[in-house]
């Protein structure tokens, strides 16, 4: 009686998997969908977020400028105007509204160079690091307090004061010898031509002296 | 053994043995299953068993549906699973000698060992039969390395290459394999039954 009952239900036992797998699957289409995250997870964002470790400094960039590093690739993320006024040499520029097209795409999401973005301060380069970051671009770096500190310390950098360390002296000198190579004129660097030019100027007279000549000797024992 | 490895939930050593112990428990189930004989496999061609059609199709179908739920509900990262890349001449011409070796030895590669096991002879043939080949490859094989290394085509999808949304195609392919089953089911009846 069992046997005959069983029978009968496991004649469809096919026709029930059948719907089974109809079901599920049917089910997977009407899930409501939810936009997925694209790029890192938001966790690994936010621990690369908090890191300082993205920052660069500018004295690095500008040792990086002056030896011509070609592993970096500096991007100025301003608009276009303020890029034409000014910017770092050789820097590439991709403004913050332009960042995710197609066209820089391939200066960005690449792992040949060490990319550094800047901008006025590093606000607008945080966020274009932050945007790129998600995307799990790979290599980005920020310039330290933008193209404000870079006026700040490599193009004018502050004088040390007397009561000041030596390493802040020799700071100092590297920075001013950075910012000579940028195309600053120091006025001692004026002077010091002046003195130069002045040194030339005076025609030392050369007077000749006669040696008076040995008088042979005379006479003797 | 998928993530659990790599982050180190099971240390790395335990890999070869895991991988033994799988090895292990998918040939006892080929095995029982009745996996190893070649009238079984064979009979696809001829159409008086559809075994093993609905034994690969269903495999392939629930890993599929399975994998989607989990990515839906983030066990798992789609986007992080290894999708074998397409040579696509290459994997045409091979599978069409892959088949041609079925119908006629009557066992896949995975089979034939599975039968070398219980001790069958003409499994051993067989297996023989793949190392000549294996070696006629490897000797030919600056002969044969344009078409294995061309017409490459990426990590690409059928989704990809169709553009369909996936979950209707996950919808989609398991219609088709319901209607497989049931069309060769329809032609089972159809033919002389063969008892093997």
């Amino acid at each position: 009686m069992v046997n005959r009952k069983f029978a009968k239900v496991s004649r469809f036992r096919y026709f029930a998997l059948a719907c089974l797998l109809i079901l599920i699957s049917g089910g997977l289409v009407l899930l409501p969908k939810y936009q997925k995250h694209e790029g890192i997870k938001s966790e690994e964002l936010l621990s690369n977020v908090i890191s300082p470790e993205r920052y660069i400094s500018t004295d690095q960039v500008a040792s990086i400028i002056i030896n011509q590093d070609p592993s970096y690739l500096l991007i100025d993320v301003r608009d276009e105007e303020s890029y034409n006024k000014y910017s770092l040499p050789n820097a590439v520029n991709i403004p913050l509204k332009n960042l995710l097209d197609e066209n820089s795409e391939a200066y960005l999401n690449q792992d040949e160079y060490d990319v550094v973005l800047f901008s006025n301060d590093n606000f607008t380069a945080d966020q274009a690091w932050i945007l790129c970051n998600r995307l799990d671009y790979k290599n980005l770096r920020v310039l330290e307090g933008g193209i404000n500190n870079w006026f700040n310390t490599i193009i004018n950098p502050a004088k040390p004061t007397e009561n000041m360390a030596a390493m802040d002296f020799e700071l100092y000198s590297t920075r001013k010898a950075a910012s000579m190579f940028f195309g600053v004129v120091y006025p001692e660097q004026v002077k010091k031509q002046q003195v130069v030019v002045k040194k030339v100027a005076p025609k030392k007279v050369v007077v000749p002296v006669k040696k008076k000549k040995k008088m042979p000797a005379e006479g003797g024992c | 053994m998928g993530p659990l490895i790599p982050n180190g939930i099971i240390p790395e050593e335990w890999n070869s043995i895991i991988a033994i112990l799988i090895g292990i428990f998918f040939g006892f189930v080929l095995e029982s299953s009745g996996f190893s004989s070649s009238r079984k496999l064979a009979g696809v061609f001829y159409g008086y068993d559809f075994a093993v059609l609905k034994v690969f199709f269903t495999a392939a179908l629930v890993a599929m549906i399975g994998i989607f739920y989990m990515d839906y509900l983030g066990y798992v990262d789609m986007t992080q699973l290894y999708v074998h890349p397409t040579y696509l001449w290459g994997a045409i011409i091979g599978g069409v000698i892959m088949g041609l070796g079925f119908v006629a030895g009557g066992f896949c590669p995975g089979t034939s060992l599975c039968a070398v096991a219980i001790g069958k002879i003409d499994a051993i043939v067989y297996v023989i039969g793949i190392m000549i080949g294996v070696f006629i490859f490897s000797e030919l094989f600056d002969f044969f390395q344009p078409l294995y290394e061309g017409y490459f085509y990426g990590n690409i999808t059928l989704m990809d290459t169709f553009g369909v949304d996936p979950y209707w195609f996950v919808f989609i392919f398991s219609l088709i394999a319901i209607l497989a089953f049931v069309f060769s089911d329809f032609i089972r009846k159809k033919t002389k039954k063969i008892f093997y």
